[in-house]
């Protein structure tokens, strides 16, 4: 190997330890553990979405009303059914509420 | 909102109640005076506004109690206030005037026959009503006022 060969096998050497080095510099550390807990911060999102949104909204969304089970919705049509066979009954319902 | 629980649980109970007051009140008026049937306001809404609310409270307010002890379901622990509050209502009612026994059943308002046939299947009614507003309305107000 002639001197201007390795000349120029140590000035490649040297620019790859720069370069490796200003990498090093460039890019910040990698955590592999997250410095924080999110779950908090995510209950805070949804319990603010909750409060923007109006009660009655709340009540009857869709999402309430898909979790209704089919027994309670069977009921209530049995209430309303029975409230339209005897109308007359009406004023002794409300009565006791 | 770790304070004052019972206070809270009353308010949710009584929720309710207090918002049907608008619509017994507004059906009583509609049934007198138009369809002319005789119902003595000012009596009839002493039961519906004076005790129905205050007895909705303090039975969320028993619910909260026995949160920490064995308990039934929130629907059904509201499915046993009629037994309590029926009774009640037809004291108070007949007390008023506006509930006669008769032979044929019972009369509401000079007006409404109820055969006692009948009255089993309006009870069951009840039963339903109840239990459907206190596991889905009652509740949701707990959950709102951070008791649910």
């Amino acid at each position: 190997m002639t001197k201007r060969e390795i000349n120029k096998q140590e000035m490649d050497k040297k620019k790859q330890e720069r370069l490796a080095d200003l990498l090093k510099h460039s890019l910040t550390p990698m955590n592999r553990e997250l410095d924080r807990d999110l779950w908090p911060k995510m209950l805070q999102r949804l319990d603010q979405g909750a409060r923007n949104r109006n009660w009655f909204a709340v009540l009857f969304s869709p999402s309430a009303m898909s979790s209704v089970p089919w027994f309670d919705w069977a009921l209530l049509a049995a209430l309303i059914i029975g409230i339209c066979l005897f109308p007359r009954s009406i004023p002794v319902w409300l009565y006791q509420f | 909102m770790n304070t004052h629980p019972y206070l809270r649980a009353y308010m949710a109970g009584t929720a309710v109640p207090t918002m049907m007051l608008l619509v017994v009140l507004t059906a009583f008026l509609i049934a007198r005076y138009t369809f002319h049937i005789p119902i003595p306001i000012e009596r009839a809404i002493i039961f519906p506004m004076a005790l129905v609310p205050n007895i909705f409270g303090v039975w969320n307010m028993f619910y909260l109690w026995l949160r920490p002890r064995p308990h039934l379901p929130i629907g059904l622990h509201g499915a046993i206030l009629p037994f309590i509050l029926a009774p009640i209502g037809f004291a108070l009612a007949t007390c008023s005037g506006f509930l006669a026994a008769t032979s044929g059943g019972l009369v509401w308002f000079h007006e409404v026959v109820i055969p006692y046939a009948f009255l089993a299947a309006g009870f069951a009614f009840a039963l339903i009503a109840y239990y459907l507003v206190w596991k889905y309305l009652v509740s949701f107000f707990n959950e709102v006022l951070g008791i649910g």
